[in-house]
């Protein structure tokens, strides 16, 4: 590529093509929920538009994640700690008063509050990463998300205790405390003349906060802080003899990433509506984990690549081994043997996933995601360590040189 | 950094996001002014008038909106199970039970020609997967015939109201009996914390030497109902509490099973009551009994499993505890339980006779009830069962469990009858002759439940 200007060399997206891309992707995201894609209006459903709300919340702890372990090389489990400091954070600013804590903010006050005091819990912890550092720093961070289990389970009055659970904000936008709000996601009704239902209006609102984290991890790869990040990743003692900051950097890392979990967290509890204090445990953790590792670490376009795919893949099975089942139950042909082998329709019949619940032999379809799940992150972490980033790039660099691609 | 171009840096980057959010708005405007507009909401309600074939007249003017095919003849049934959770073992089988009863039914022509056609989704006991199944399901389904979990249930109690759907939680917690909760919810069975009072004043009542308690439950809902209840029913009792564990056992955490196990033995307690689930009740069991415990044990309904019987603590399980029923036992004479009984062995789904199969009979009966009543009706809109459902009164059970009424006050509504008590039965549970159980007494109300004033939920799960 030949420059001309500096501020082409560093632009955001230096070529057309990837303006076109991002152009694109934003259209096709702001059209979903208005069903007019071909192939794709099955998406404008309730139930997949909630799944796409759960990719973008994902996506920005994800994000957060990436900041951390995929430009600044700390490893770290303990998101799920952070996630969880941002959303009782939220409810403690943004539930109603009542017998448990809660004030009553709006949501302009509760979500940026609960990521940022996440950051600061985020820049305590930090130092530590400065003492210790890859499976040492896994650790400790390990140890956070256990702490922050006990802390939840026993702060009865913010978290409504264990296995009870409290309910959150959802989420409303309102000057202050009033009955009616500006714009209300929880009812269906009109925005800009079209009519949508709530599920929409969130899916909207989610989908509008992912496009802004991803602009500023993207653009915080070519700034400064970002450039010391990734001399940190790949030789901290390196990057401090040139000048970087070590332990100022890693500090920055943590508080990034810890307000993108607060925010995550603060977004993950609102949707939902109402959460026990076990959900921000270890499975948690090892979810955002996934998700960058499957995408690709380090690469923005990995991290919602990885969301997608962890979020949606449960859903596809079901559907893939209902469909394989109603194959199967058809008689006769090849394809409904082939099926009748792969899928169990009740006790007696032979089938490695049985869709009839209770009974033997063969494994649920939620005990096929969970391992699917594992078996995919051992196999990206073998034979694709990029993700499906790096599966993506050698389709792109396929076809750059085709049909001279030798 | 100079202060001045950190600003600038600032200012930037907000300039970026705006350009970003620009670009975005841009490409909003020119796709949306021409897209028709979609409505995504809940399916319009229709009236079918189809001049359908069947010999029914009256079909042709019932109402119907999701869940319900005419043409077709189904009524479709949504289930939110537990299947690979801490209580999977016990909500297989109770969704087998739904299975085998429904085949039945629609075998003998289902509801006035209607098939009833399940739909089970598996939640893992985890909230957000029951929030997300719940709205996948409620645009597919008439009624939920289940809804595991308490906090679950919680969760989707407000949108349950606003979306006019019944459900039957498959918990016993307390509150499904307070009109402020119970608009969508029909309780069945007795509750966790009128369970604890039934056993304890039973035990009491019947056995001289026990004077004192010890009380080890989960935290939650489900557990600090049931040691609510436990605390009450031993003051009423008179028996002197020497442990309360309330709440200590955390599902997951090890550790609390042995400082629960060997605070029993410090204790020195007449008898245990444990609200966990079976696993942990056998960890907590098994290290007492080692560290030379010779108490009674007994607890609420879920802390056991029959099939501990074919475990290594089987022998002092089956000679040191007492169990409640919500439903029928195995070992049941009821006529009730005998046809459950030739329907579980005829489609032969349980590998050996287990009580809690005869749940999913009952809660399949119930929404049977209901779906029968909205028939009749003329009206089978998720609203219109709703409305049905909440119209029984004294829905009867044939000896399944006792009669269920959703009309009246709390008081009237309230549940106060155990449907067994039982000692574990080894011999039985080998043989394969009887679910494990031998019969103590059946359709038991102690002096305490008899008196007991329903003002509210015993454990409150906040909002």
């Amino acid at each position: 590529m030949l420059y001309t200007r500096y501020e082409a060399d560093q632009a955001l997206m230096n070529t057309g093509t990837k303006k076109l891309m991002f152009g694109a992707l934003i259209a096709i995201m702001l059209s979903i929920p208005l069903g007019v894609l071909p192939g794709m209006k099955f998406l404008a459903e309730a139930d997949w538009l909630r799944l796409l709300s759960m990719v973008a919340i994902f996506g920005i702890g994800a994000l957060g994640l990436n900041v951390l372990t995929g430009m600044a090389g700390q490893v770290s489990l303990g998101h799920a700690f952070f996630m969880g400091v941002g959303a009782y954070t939220a409810a403690w600013l943004g539930a109603a008063p009542g017998p448990l804590l809660g004030i009553g903010l709006p949501m302009w006050i509760w979500l940026p509050a609960a990521g940022i005091v996440a950051a600061v819990i985020g820049v305590v912890v930090g130092p530590t990463a400065v003492r210790v550092r890859g499976l040492y720093l896994a650790f400790v961070t390990l140890g956070l998300v256990f702490v922050g289990e006990y802390l939840w389970r026993n702060w009865d009055t913010i978290s409504g205790g264990s296995q009870a659970g409290r309910d959150f904000p959802g989420f409303a936008f309102r000057l202050w405390k009033e009955e009616a709000p500006l714009i209300d996601f929880s009812s269906p009704g009109p925005w800009f003349g079209i009519e949508l239902s709530s599920q929409a209006k969130t899916y909207y609102f989610l989908a509008a906060l992912l496009i802004v984290a991803v602009v500023l991890v993207k653009n915080l790869q070519r700034t400064r802080v970002g450039r010391a990040f990734q001399s940190i990743r790949d030789r901290d003692i390196a990057a401090e003899i040139m000048g970087v900051n070590d332990f100022k950097y890693k500090l920055v890392a943590f508080g990034i990433s810890s307000f993108y979990a607060g925010v995550a967290g603060a977004l993950f509890a609102g949707f939902v509506g109402r959460m026990i204090p076990e959900t921000w445990g270890l499975f948690l953790s090892v979810q955002m984990i996934a998700i960058i590792l499957i995408g690709g670490a380090g690469v923005v376009t990995g991290t919602i690549l990885g969301s997608v795919f962890v979020i949606v893949l449960p859903r596809i099975v079901e559907d893939f081994t209902g469909w394989l089942a109603g194959v199967a139950r058809s008689g006769s042909g090849v394809s409904a043997g082939l099926a009748d082998i792969f899928v169990s329709t009740g006790s007696g019949d032979f089938g490695f996933v049985n869709i009839a619940a209770g009974t033997a032999p063969g494994l649920s379809t939620a005990q096929l995601n969970q391992i699917l799940y594992g078996l995919l992150i051992i196999g990206f972490l073998i034979f694709e360590p990029l993700g499906l980033y790096g599966i993506w790039l050698r389709i792109r660099n396929y076809w750059k040189g085709w049909p001279f691609t030798y | 950094m100079k202060a001045k171009s950190k600003w600038m840096a600032i200012l930037l980057v907000l300039g970026l996001i705006i350009a970003a959010c620009g670009d975005g708005g841009g490409e909003d405007d020119t796709t949306t002014t021409a897209a028709p507009a979609v409505d995504t909401t809940e399916a319009p309600t229709e009236t079918t008038e189809a001049p359908t074939e069947t010999t029914e007249g009256e079909m042709a003017e019932i109402a119907t909106d999701v869940g319900v095919d005419l043409d077709a003849g189904t009524i479709s049934v949504g289930l939110l199970s537990d299947l690979t959770g801490p209580f999977s073992p016990l909500v297989q089988v109770i969704v087998a039970g739904h299975d085998v009863y429904w085949e039945n039914v629609n075998a003998a022509g289902g509801i006035n020609g209607l098939e009833v056609v399940l739909n089970t989704v598996d939640t893992a006991y985890e909230v957000p997967n029951h929030v997300q199944r719940y709205e996948e399901l409620k645009d597919e389904v008439v009624a939920l015939g289940h809804s595991t979990g308490s906090p679950h249930t919680v969760a989707i109690n407000n949108d349950l109201q606003a979306d006019g759907i019944l459900a039957i939680p498959l918990t016993w917690y307390s509150g499904w009996t307070d009109p402020e909760i119970n608009s969508n919810l029909l309780h069945h069975g007795i509750n966790y914390c009128v369970e604890a009072h039934n056993v304890i004043g039973y035990i009491s009542e019947t056995m001289d030497d026990i004077s004192t308690i010890a009380i080890v439950t989960w935290p939650g809902d489900y557990g600090l109902d049931g040691a609510i209840g436990a605390v009450q029913a031993a003051e009423a009792a008179g028996l002197e509490i020497v442990y309360d564990g309330s709440g200590t056992v955390i599902p997951g955490d090890e550790s609390t099973l042995t400082e629960a196990a060997n605070a029993v033995v410090g204790s020195g307690a007449d008898m245990v009551y444990v609200v966990t689930n079976p696993t942990d009740f056998a960890s907590i069991f098994g290290q007492a009994i080692a560290g030379g415990y010779e108490g009674l044990w007994t607890g609420a309904g879920p802390s056991w499993n029959p099939a501990l019987l074919g475990s290594p603590i089987a022998e002092p399980v089956a000679a040191s505890t007492i169990w409640s029923g919500y439903y029928g036992s195995w070992s049941s004479d009821a006529p009730g339980v005998a046809d459950a009984k030739e329907q579980v062995e005829a489609a032969g789904v349980l590998e050996r006779p287990n009580s809690a199969i005869l749940e999913g009979f009952v809660e399949a009966m119930i929404m049977h009830a209901a779906l029968e009543a909205a028939y009749q009706a003329g009206d089978m809109t998720q609203a219109g069962v709703l409305a049905a459902a909440k119209s029984l009164e004294n829905v009867d059970l044939n000896g399944l469990g006792p009669n269920e009424t959703y009309v009246g006050d709390a008081n009237t509504q309230l549940q106060r009858v155990s449907a067994s008590i039982f000692q574990p039965d080894l011999e039985g549970f080998t043989s394969g002759e009887n679910g494990g159980e031998t019969l103590l007494v059946e359709n038991y109300t102690s002096g305490l439940t008899a008196d007991y004033d329903f003002t509210g939920a015993c454990f409150v799960l906040e909002n």
